[in-house]
């Protein structure tokens, strides 16, 4: 086990190192690239005046409000269609032709009717993560034990009941899955439409350090936006793992 | 016939074993799994191997297979050292749904043999054909394996060692997931392909009847580490017959003495 | 049984009409400002338009390059790599844990470092599309690789087939499931850096056309985009699905 970490870091280790030594040694002059020490100071750097971390909350702030939106409406659409074959049936030509709308393609329409800022991130993120939510959660009350519906209708709990005590936790372990896919989903949608065209967060922060020929601090950027991407799967799966233990990894696939 | 002085050949014993084990040791992770094991197998001889469960006779074969190579001893074919398996070394695994590959057709599995051996493939289909004839699967050339019954895997995989064209033929358990009734008509193929193809065969059960039945000689394995108990000539008629050779007093004197070996190493 | 298929696909196209009766209505009413929301008539009028001038046409033809020369580049080059570290115990364990600590890091977060090597050009675009689009394929190549039942590799070897032999003919149809699920995601993946790339770069395409249309408020113009950018995706994903489903036939005699 232990052996195996170590073999896991040889490599990324070698490379830094070798990249080191060979930008020492030439004297690495470059636009695009940095020595892993100068990244290292750069970043220190970022963190020194804040500019991370103000970034790094921009961007989470739209991520996560884009999460939550697009979890609420995914999960109540997918639940109505999950109970109801009738409502799913009717509603597939509508779904299909929505969906494969790449999320990025919104943006335009999200520029000019809410301008730069917060609330056109949030609405792209929010349709983005609607979709594995809705999907997923849909496949999830699908899949729920009959004899426990039998049980909600010899109980002749009401609706509403039927959903919050019986349906929604049956389903959660797999809907956690669904969220935590469109977490990772919502981070990727929020740093995408910030280098594209949002002036701020992560996004906007790696594209300014390129536009001022500063490879240091945009590598630094690169690094800590990966460091981010990782500590917030980790997370999750963790909190996965603790809310659900296996039944989440026999219900939901990865 | 040549499989007909063959086999007149194992019987006289005068030539060299086509397999031989010569003090054979294999230790995995640290276990010694078969210690010191000597044992020769004759061409055309067929030599059934039982034992209780973890007695090493599945580790026995896949060292014949050259699948494992011996910590210490040889194991040479044809006076050989085995180095890495061969192609004239087929080998019958008892977990068929495994063996067998899932994306290819009942064809398509035979073919694969075929294209290793590098048989051109304007002959293949000929072959295929007779082969699947053969085992008893005539017109089920484009079912996938998924398709048929356990007991028509294990023929495919049989139709598939044959087209290797094998001087040997290692049979781990093969029948040990099928149902009675398909086993025993198995056994009997098994009997008549062999004969006519004259290959030799090890074949691992732990069924002793079944041992019995099918061998020219049987041997029983000790556990812990895995060497030679018991070794048993079986002088029954040839061919065999499902009711009258399993009444034959020699059958039942053979059961009997194979049975106490075994019940004797479960203590 | 097919009867009724048929009748609640119809219902459901009806459905889809009313939403788009809805969206109609509302846009007629000017419940919604025309300068946002064109009416349907309106950005379908706008793609007509857009084709028999030709433009629609030639955007879609570069938005179709970029996706298919970055995913097909990303598809041979990550099916080979995963092949050869997903063959190998000894890859597995040096460099897997470096490509799955990689795997979550937001790709598009590569675009400033490609824009600052290769410039607003098209090998920026490719490259960034195709380094996107590598991960799902390469990472599923290394699983179905590493996956394949040990039980064949050594009917392989008692068969004595060449090593090129067993991964043509073993390793890669045993991993083809894995691999074509890969492949799927990446199309997405491709589709959506594509359009990055040419709005970030102004490159000729579906991408650099929504946005000068919303630059210069045209919105049937940039519906007529959006739509357009749908019917790729969802064709593609279309395409993709009969590809699997006929050269996995053999899984589905399986179930």
């Amino acid at each position: 086990m232990t052996a195996n970490s170590a073999k896991a870091l040889v490599l990324p280790l070698g490379i830094l190192v070798a990249f080191e030594v060979w930008a020492r040694a030439t004297h690495l002059q470059s636009d695009s690239l940095a020595p892993p020490s100068e990244i290292v100071m750069a970043l220190i750097g970022a963190f020194a005046d804040l500019s991370i971390l103000t970034a790094t909350r921009d961007t989470l702030f739209s991520a996560f409000a884009g999460l939550a939106i697009g979890t609420v409406i995914g999960l109540a659409l997918g639940i109505a269609f999950g109970i109801s074959d009738t409502l799913n049936r009717l509603m597939e030509v509508t779904v299909e032709a929505i969906r494969p709308i790449p999320s990025i393609a919104l943006l335009p329409i999200a520029l000019i009717a809410l301008g730069f800022g917060y609330r056109m991130e949030i609405a792209i993120v929010a349709f983005a993560c609607v979709w594995p939510v809705l999907i997923l959660s849909r496949a999830a009350v699908r899949s729920i034990e009959p004899r426990l519906m039998e049980v909600a209708r010899a109980l002749r709990l009401p609706p509403a009941q039927r959903v919050w005590k019986i349906i929604i936790p049956a389903a959660l372990p797999r809907i956690f899955v669904a969220f935590r896919l469109s977490a990772g989903i919502a981070l990727i949608v929020a740093v995408t439409v910030e280098i594209a065209i949002n002036p701020l967060g992560l996004g906007a922060g790696i594209m300014l350090a390129q536009q001022a020929l500063r490879p240091d601090l945009m590598l630094a950027y690169l690094v800590w936006i990966g460091i981010i991407g990782y500590a917030l799967n980790v997370l999750l799966v963790i909190a996965q793992n603790r809310l659900f233990g296996r039944a989440a990894l026999t219900g939901g696939g990865q | 016939m040549a499989s007909a002085a063959k086999r007149l050949e194992a019987v006289s014993g005068t030539a060299a074993p086509q397999i031989a084990f010569e003090s054979v040791t294999l230790q995995l992770g640290g276990k010694t799994i078969i210690e010191n094991l000597s044992l020769g197998v004759r061409a055309g001889e067929f030599l059934c191997i039982v034992g209780a469960s973890g007695c090493g006779k599945t580790t026995a074969l896949r060292l014949a297979a050259g699948l494992y190579q011996p910590t210490s001893g040889k194991v040479n074919f044809d006076s050989q050292p085995m180095r890495e398996p061969r192609r004239e070394i087929a080998i019958v695994f008892q977990d068929y749904g495994k063996a067998l590959l899932p994306w290819r057709t009942a064809a398509g599995n035979v073919s694969l043999a075929l294209e290793a051996g590098g048989m051109p493939s304007a002959e293949r289909p000929a072959r295929i054909e007779e082969l699947l004839r053969t085992v008893g699967l005539p017109g089920h050339a484009g079912k996938y394996p998924s398709e048929m019954s356990g007991g028509m895997q294990q023929r495919l995989q049989i139709a598939r060692c044959l087209a290797q064209e094998p001087k040997t033929l290692l049979m781990d358990e093969p029948f040990g997931a099928l149902d009675a009734m398909t086993r025993q008509g198995l056994q009997d193929e098994v009997l008549s392909l062999v004969a006519a193809s004259g290959a030799t065969v090890i074949f691992v059960t732990h069924d002793l009847d079944e041992a019995i039945y099918l061998g020219d000689r049987v041997i029983g394995l000790l556990p812990h580490p895995g060497r030679i108990g018991i070794e048993l000539a079986v002088n029954l008629p040839r061919p065999r017959d499902q009711l009258s050779t399993r009444e034959h007093p020699e059958f039942l004197r053979l059961r009997r003495q194979l049975f106490d070996f075994i019940k004797a190493t479960e203590q | 049984m097919n009867r009724a298929v048929i009748l609640w696909r119809v219902a459901s196209f009806a459905v889809a009409a009313c939403f788009i009766a809805l969206w109609q209505l509302i846009a007629n009413l000017k419940l919604v400002s025309p300068v946002f929301l064109p009416g349907p008539d309106r950005a379908w009028a706008a793609l007509v338009r857009g084709f028999s001038s030709g433009d629609l046409w030639s955007k879609l033809a570069g938005t179709l390059e970029h996706m298919a020369y970055g995913w097909l580049a990303a598809s041979i080059a990550g099916i080979a790599i995963g092949a050869i570290i997903g063959s190998s115990r000894t890859m597995r364990t040096y460099v897997a844990p470096s490509l799955e600590f990689l795997r979550p890091l937001p790709v598009s977060a590569i675009i400033p470092v490609a824009i600052a090597m290769l410039g607003l050009t098209q090998a920026m675009a490719l490259f960034v599309i195709s380094f996107g689009a590598i991960w799902p394929i390469m990472l599923a190549t290394i699983h179905g690789f590493a996956a394949v039942e040990p039980r064949l590799y050594e009917v392989a070897r008692s068969l004595q087939m060449s090593r090129l032999a067993v991964i043509f003919k073993i390793a890669l149809p045993s991993a083809s499931p894995d691999i074509l699920a890969g492949m799927r995601l990446s199309l997405t993946v491709a589709l959506i850096l594509s359009v990055v790339c040419e709005i970030l770069a102004g490159l000729d395409g579906l991408g650099h056309w929504v946005l000068l249309s919303a630059r210069a408020f045209r919105s049937a113009d940039l519906f007529a985009g959006v739509i357009l950018l749908g019917v790729t995706g969802y064709v593609t994903s279309v395409a993709m699905s009969l590809a699997e489903n006929k050269l996995l036939a053999w899984q589905a005699a399986q179930r």
